[in-house]
């Protein structure tokens, strides 16, 4: 169906390629995951096979692409449209009709089909993906994970044989990610589809066919889950996530190829592992010493509601403590990150109060509050506007009148903590997200807060990034820095953040020790959560361990009974 | 927050025929242009209200009556200062150019009012039909609603980015005008940057759901003239008699 003959791509400008000579071919109905880190070529890879590239982007292409025979040179996108869907990452450009069934709709309609047809593909689409009860519905009143289904729809509707997904859950909860590969499996019992995917989550993928690792452009690795699954090691060496199951298998030195943690869990005690005497003790009390500060921030009552009405945040109690760790965990739409914008002042409650270190934020000029508290934004994008990343950075401080000498020890300080000292004199746009992301972290630290917080801190970065930012985060702990995220990467959650607040529809259902509620899988389920991998079996085997390293420190192998006719091991 | 014009609500406006509603429009601008005077100008803007409250498209007044009246006090200022007269009331402001600057401000009020009314009660995919439906090519009349689309897309992210950066410190509230200009490179550099990103991967969504591939295309979307179609262009087509016996008759 789909056949790449020694394809090359170099984007005009770029001194290196994005892809080279890459060959592949895939069958009808298979369903490949494609993996690789940040820059390599996984994006570039999805959209020669549409035609974006060559027709709308520039650049040198090399080699063949074939779409179920098709030449893509010699087709636009809009005329492979009804051979290839694809599906954007960023669902908000994807929408632009007034209702639901009108977006699913429009492509059709392009391709001239006939009224009636579009009629019953609307109908059969809609149904498909679970949005039939919202036809009439404008879509930017949709929640994420809603929109995604919507623009998977209306992809759907020009029933094309290949379906390319590009990050599709990126930006989405857990509930949200659910829902959506739940639909994509229905559509593969359905009827036969090729079916493209990139996601980052390996953890989630292991119902593809096969899986395609990319490398500074090349295949470097190719190969079916379970392939993938002994394949750890190498996986990690090029920056991918392996199976967290795999991983954990090979921390213990147990074969075998788990489906879930159930599996795990039995298999781990059947190969003789049990858990150390005294481990759940020895874990709780790691967690003891820490954040026993006085209390820095207080939200009392706080209800918030929008000018058109709709109450975010509806009596909302919590206080944070000097030095602690919160991860603040909901579904879209819960409050969360209108509860952070509370925090430095940048929104006003309705009713209810903020204090501040005892002082209360009302009446207050929003400047005074977003020095004591910094918030990173979720898009750096959103905030980086200078030409270097050094001015970029003393921003904030130069806000604050601080004479230029300070600013620029300032700087140097902030660049030194996210690592990127040095590189002061670069231009923001030219770094990956992963970077920009640290622009934006450091360019909080320079004004020297005591609380950062920081929403959905590692969305759109790789395995790597991921752990680079997440280790940085750690440190601005360590060295003292209140730290509040906002995440839907529940392992992330689970390894970092020692404290925990669920939210839902605008109000605060739980609060507490990470690790207690992370035992509690039927309370995080009824949030549309789940615990990662890791956690899960930690729970099976009944151990409170947050993380693959807890877990694995936390367990023993008895001695088995010696057997026999087996040889004593030499000494 | 929902930043669409549109009010997805059941009225005998919202049931038009979108052609009806732009003749209808076409026909409010012609009358409002006709006329200097207050008079015949604010019967016009009664006439339009009254189009409004059955189209139960009033309420997006209440999101745009300061833009309103800023043009009015704009309009009204200016034209006292500036138009000559023969009847001085004050300084250098005369009776008849302070007419004249009523008469203008309602004018402009009474065609942003139409528009608005236009678009409360008529879907953009309508717009592009009923355009299509006269003759206008598909492309243009598309870009037309794009345009319409991109317009909360950009007062979004503008939000966005003034949040972003006011919680880095800044404070667009204090400081001279010239001062205050420039605190908003801040904010217009990654508002200009996110606004492209989003129209490149607009255009490959577009593109990939096989916009512009067939020279004709169909529609779900059904529209038609009715009987109520008729009775609204001849009601509109007597208003704007009237208005223009009133003008011409004389």
């Amino acid at each position: 169906m789909i056949r790449l003959d020694e394809v090359s791509f170099r984007y005009r400008g770029a001194t290196e390629p994005a892809l080279s000579e890459i060959t592949y071919h895939i069958r009808p109905g298979e369903l490949v995951g494609l993996l690789g880190r940040s820059g390599s070529g996984r994006s570039t890879l999805a959209s020669t096979l549409n035609g974006t590239i060559p027709h709308l982007v520039r650049g040198d292409l090399q080699g063949q692409v074939h779409i179920g025979g098709q030449d893509i040179r010699a087709k636009r996108p809009r005329d492979l449209a009804d051979r290839v869907g694809f599906v954007f990452q960023d669902f908000e450009a994807q929408l632009f009709s007034t209702n639901v069934a009108l977006e699913v709709a429009f492509g059709p309609e392009n391709l001239a089909v006939p009224r009636e047809e579009i009629a019953r593909r609307v109908d059969r689409y809609l149904r498909l993906v679970h949005l039939e009860a919202l036809r009439h519905k404008a879509p930017a009143g949709l929640s994420g994970g809603q929109k995604q289904r919507l623009a998977l729809a209306s992809v759907l509707a020009l029933e094309p044989q290949v379906l390319v997904l590009d990050e599709p859950t990126s930006d989405l909860d857990p509930a949200g990610r659910w829902d959506l590969w739940a639909v994509v499996r229905d559509l593969r019992r359905e009827r036969a589809l090729t079916l493209v995917i990139i996601d980052p989550e390996t953890d989630e993928m292991g119902w593809v066919d096969r899986f395609i690792v990319l490398d500074r452009g090349r295949v470097a690795l190719s190969g079916t889950p379970s392939e993938l699954w002994r394949a750890t090691a190498t996986l990690e060496g090029l920056g991918v996530k392996g199976f967290t199951l795999a991983r954990l298998a090979s921390a213990i030195g147990v074969e075998g190829e788990w489906q879930d943690a159930s599996q795990a869990a039995a298999a781990i005690r059947s190969a003789g592992w049990r858990v150390k005497e005294g481990a759940a003790d020895r874990l709780r009390e790691a967690d003891a010493g820490q954040a026993t500060g006085e209390v820095l921030l207080e939200v009392e009552d706080l209800t918030h509601c929008y000018p058109d009405g709709t109450e975010a945040l509806s009596g909302v109690s919590c206080a944070i403590r000097r030095g602690e760790f919160v991860a603040i965990l909901g579904q879209n739409g819960s409050g969360k990150t209108t509860l952070v914008k509370h925090l430095n002042g940048i929104l006003g409650p309705t009713a209810g109060d903020i204090r501040l270190s005892g002082h209360s934020l009302r009446g207050q000029p929003p400047t005074r509050p977003s020095r004591l508290v910094g918030l990173v934004f979720q898009n750096p994008d959103h905030q980086i506007f200078a030409e270097r990343i050094r001015d970029e950075v003393a921003f904030g401080p130069r806000l604050q009148g601080l004479s230029e000498h300070e600013v620029a020890r300032r700087v140097n300080e902030a660049l030194e903590a996210v690592d990127l000292a040095g590189k002061g004199d670069l231009d923001p746009f030219v770094l990956t997200k992963g970077s920009r992301q640290r622009v934006a972290v450091a360019s909080t630290l320079a004004t020297k807060p005591e609380v950062i917080i920081l929403d959905e801190p590692t969305t759109g970065l790789d395995h790597r990034e991921l752990e680079g930012m997440l280790a940085l985060i750690r440190r601005l702990n360590q060295a003292g820095h209140t730290i509040l995220i906002i995440t839907h990467a529940m392992a992330v959650a689970a390894a970092y953040a020692r404290r925990v607040v669920l939210m839902r529809n605008g109000r605060i259902v739980r609060d507490g020790a990470t690790r207690e509620i992370f035992k509690d899988e039927s309370g995080l389920l009824a949030l549309g959560l789940t615990p990662p991998p890791a956690v899960q079996v930690a729970n099976r085997l009944g151990i409170p361990a947050l993380s693959l390293d807890e877990l694995v420190g936390s367990l023993t192998r008895s001695p088995l009974p010696p057997s026999p006719s087996a040889p004593l091991p030499q000494p | 927050m929902n930043l669409f014009l549109y009010l997805d609500r059941d009225s005998p406006v919202h049931r038009l025929d979108p052609r009806t509603k732009i003749f209808l429009l076409l026909g409010s601008f012609v009358a409002a242009v006709l006329f200097f005077q207050p008079g015949p100008l604010f019967a016009l803007f009664l006439v339009l209200l009254l189009y409004g409250a059955i189209g139960r498209a009033l309420g997006n007044l209440r999101r745009i009556w300061l833009l309103l009246l800023s043009i009015a006090i704009v309009s009204i200022v200016s034209w006292s200062i500036f138009a000559r007269g023969s009847t001085p009331l004050f300084w250098r402001v005369t009776w008849e150019g302070f007419l004249y600057g009523l008469g203008a401000a309602i004018k402009t009020d009474s065609m942003i009012v139409a528009g608005l009314i236009f678009l409360s009660t008529t879907r953009t995919e309508e717009i592009v039909l009923g355009l299509i439906r006269l003759r206008v090519p598909y492309q243009a009349a598309f870009a037309f609603s794009l345009a319409i689309r991109m317009v909360p897309t950009i007062i979004g992210t503008a939000g966005t980015v003034t949040e972003a950066q006011r919680s880095r410190g800044l404070d667009l509230e204090s400081g001279g005008p010239l001062v205050r200009l420039r605190k908003h490179i801040p904010l217009l550099v990654p508002i200009f940057l996110h606004t492209l990103r989003n129209t490149d991967q607009l255009a490959k969504a577009l593109e990939s759901r096989g916009f512009g591939a067939r020279r004709e295309r169909t529609s779900y979307l059904e529209i038609g003239f009715h009987t109520a179609d008729a009775l609204a262009l001849i009601l509109g087509a007597l208003t704007i008699a009237v208005f223009l016996v009133v003008r011409f008759a004389r």
